[in-house]
């Protein structure tokens, strides 16, 4: 069950650039947040900017009773944010969302991130290395500053495989590239997640519908209440009961959700239908 | 210390109500909030039918504001009676249904289902939502469709009568005395004001209805001005709503000459805020020697004007 209450920033680490590590202590979402989920925050109560922003989880920490952010401070939220001292009082509520679903056993999860959308992904590395699964993550940028996390992301069982688009780190190229060529190779059953700008998960989920292989993303559209009310997140999502697709919010039926079931911007119905057709084996 | 109001016949244990469209149908807060704190919820707006509501994106944050088109997504009066009603019964707090319709045949049917319904306290008549193509604001935006409307709903049912008016009209108060003449028993002053955000890189609106309706601390001057000549004009009582953030906001409200007050776009920056504005009211009424919030009602001190309770407009 989601709480909301007062956050107080428990430590802030600049990781270069516009980059923050950001640990709140905040004992529900520390003790109940799986992998996937986010949390609502706004640094204090000023009136600007009106909204809190959501974010994906990082990483937890019961015992200390905090969970760890990973911002780029990019507009007025982020950078409020960011711009806190330790003691600063945020506000937060979460845990909130549905979280990732667990690869079956044996089936090797193959993480994309964008840029900043790397976050969720330390979260999910540690439960793969807890539960004893595999795990690949493709990381991807624009350049080798846009991977700040790179060092962060040992000892969680995962392969890391970077690529950036200037090819001043890693692949050469985009985070897809890399992907794919393991696609080609790989021999046992594997499941696609992907977090990062709409474009880059949008060519996952082609991917994913042109192999048939599962395929989970996890949406970040503009949230206002992230809890259901405001309706100001919905995407377009078809149920497996749907005749067409309907809104649903990306806050409570999301932020992760099935990528052959995600109508994307510039589809129309008779599109997601065949998405639908093809993205099951 | 009395914090407890009456409007339109309904006892709030508090004058504080959350807004129709910022606070779902309430059971979205179980768990996380305890709803008994309001004084009362005005549920999400709810036409016969279940709607899709408006194209994507559908909200955009502005200086101080929100500027929304959610397009009334919703499930529907049966859905809300057969599944929510019950779920609310168990918390102590005043229910409002927000009542929609594309036509005055809807209004009235909407109405007639909620009447016979258990739990609900009274009804908000959605005559003011900017972010639909039929009916909406279009009833709210001319005196005698204003009137048609609410005569229609209070024909079709006992429950008190609330229109919730448009603040995108020249003189509100011929609109509150519509309502009024029409068998209203209250008025909700003010919905959202009509408004344009537009992405200067793709030259187009940055809300895929294109304009929508804006709130929050951005339109407080504009709300306290109109629910102000609002409780002026008319002998029954206002609930006062635009952009209340604060025991101060809701305290500018209440003596203007509103006898409760709706929060909106406060519940999406911290739904707890119920709580910090009651301690804060609580405290301003002991600073001021107060000892009933009903006290404060209408006291504005407006130079030039007779106060309305001095010619006997205080019911």
């Amino acid at each position: 069950m989601p709480a909301n209450r007062i956050a107080p920033l428990a430590s802030r680490e600049g990781l270069g650039g516009a980059y923050f590590l950001l640990t709140f202590r905040h004992p529900e979402t520390a003790r109940e947040a799986r992998p996937g989920q986010f949390v609502m925050m706004k640094a204090g109560l000023s009136a600007e900017p009106p909204l809190r922003r959501p974010f994906s989880i990082l990483a937890t920490d019961p015992g200390r009773e905090t969970f760890s952010l990973f911002v780029k401070a990019v507009g007025q939220g982020s950078s409020a944010l960011c711009a806190m001292a330790p003691g600063d009082e945020a506000l937060c509520l979460g845990p909130l969302g549905r979280p990732f679903t667990a690869p079956p056993a044996g089936t090797e999860a193959l993480l994309v991130a964008g840029g900043y959308g790397v976050a969720p992904f330390r979260f999910l590395g540690e439960e793969l290395r807890r539960t004893g699964g595999r795990g690949r993550l493709f990381y991807g940028g624009r350049t080798a500053a846009d991977l700040p996390l790179l060092e962060r992301l040992g000892g969680l069982g995962l392969e890391i495989v970077p690529a950036t688009e200037d090819g001043s780190l890693g692949v050469s190229g985009r985070v897809t590239v890399p992907l794919e060529a393991h696609l080609d190779a790989a021999k046992g059953p594997v499941r696609l997640y992907a977090c990062g700008p709409d474009a880059m998960m949008h060519a996952v989920a082609r991917i994913a519908a042109a192999r048939s292989l599962e395929a989970e993303v996890s949406l970040d559209p503009w949230m206002g209440c992230g809890i259901g009310t405001c309706l100001g997140c919905v995407v377009r999502v078809q149920g497996a009961d749907d005749a067409r697709w309907k809104y649903r919010c990306a806050c409570t039926e999301g932020p992760v959700f099935d990528s052959a079931r995600v109508v994307w911007p510039g589809e129309d119905d008779s599109k997601a239908r065949r998405a639908r057709g093809e993205g099951r084996p | 210390m009395n914090l407890a109001v009456e409007v339109a016949g309904i006892r709030f244990k508090n004058p504080l109500i959350a807004a129709s469209g910022t606070f779902g149908y309430g059971v979205e807060y179980e768990g996380v909030l305890d709803l008994s704190v309001l004084g009362g919820i005005v549920s999400k707006g709810l036409y016969m039918e279940a709607r899709d509501g408006a194209p994507t994106p559908r909200i955009v944050e502005t200086p101080s504001g929100l500027l929304n088109a959610i397009g009334l997504q919703g499930v529907g009066v049966r859905a809300f009676v057969r599944d929510v009603l019950p779920r609310l019964a168990k918390h102590e707090v005043a229910l409002l249904v927000n009542v929609c319709g594309d036509s005055v045949e809807e209004y009235a049917e909407v109405s007639r289902v909620c009447d016979g319904a258990p739990g609900i306290a009274g009804l908000e008549v959605n005559i003011s939502c900017p972010n639909v193509k039929k009916g909406g604001m279009a009833f709210g935006g001319d005196p005698r469709l204003t009137h048609e409307v609410v005569a229609a709903v209070r024909k079709a049912t006992r429950l008190p009568v609330i229109p919730k008016l448009s603040p995108n009209v020249g003189d509100i108060t011929v609109f509150a005395r519509a309502a009024e003449e029409a068998g209203a028993d209250a008025l909700s002053c003010i919905n959202t004001l009509l408004g344009l955000a537009i992405d200067v890189e793709a030259r187009r609106p940055r809300l895929g209805f294109g304009t929508g309706g804006l709130s929050g601390p951005a339109i407080r001057p504009v709300a306290v001005r109109m629910a102000w000549q609002a409780a002026r004009a008319v002998r029954i009582p206002v609930i006062g709503i635009g952009g209340i953030a604060s025991a101060s906001d809701a305290l500018e409200f209440l003596i203007a000459g509103c006898r409760a007050v709706q929060i909106g776009t406060a519940n999406f920056v911290d739904p707890g805020i119920y709580e910090r504005v009651l301690l804060d009211l609580r405290a301003w009424l002991e600073r001021h020697g107060e000892d009933d919030v009903n006290s404060v009602v209408g006291t504005l001190e407006y130079p030039g004007l007779p106060r309305p309770c001095d010619s006997g407009g205080c019911a």
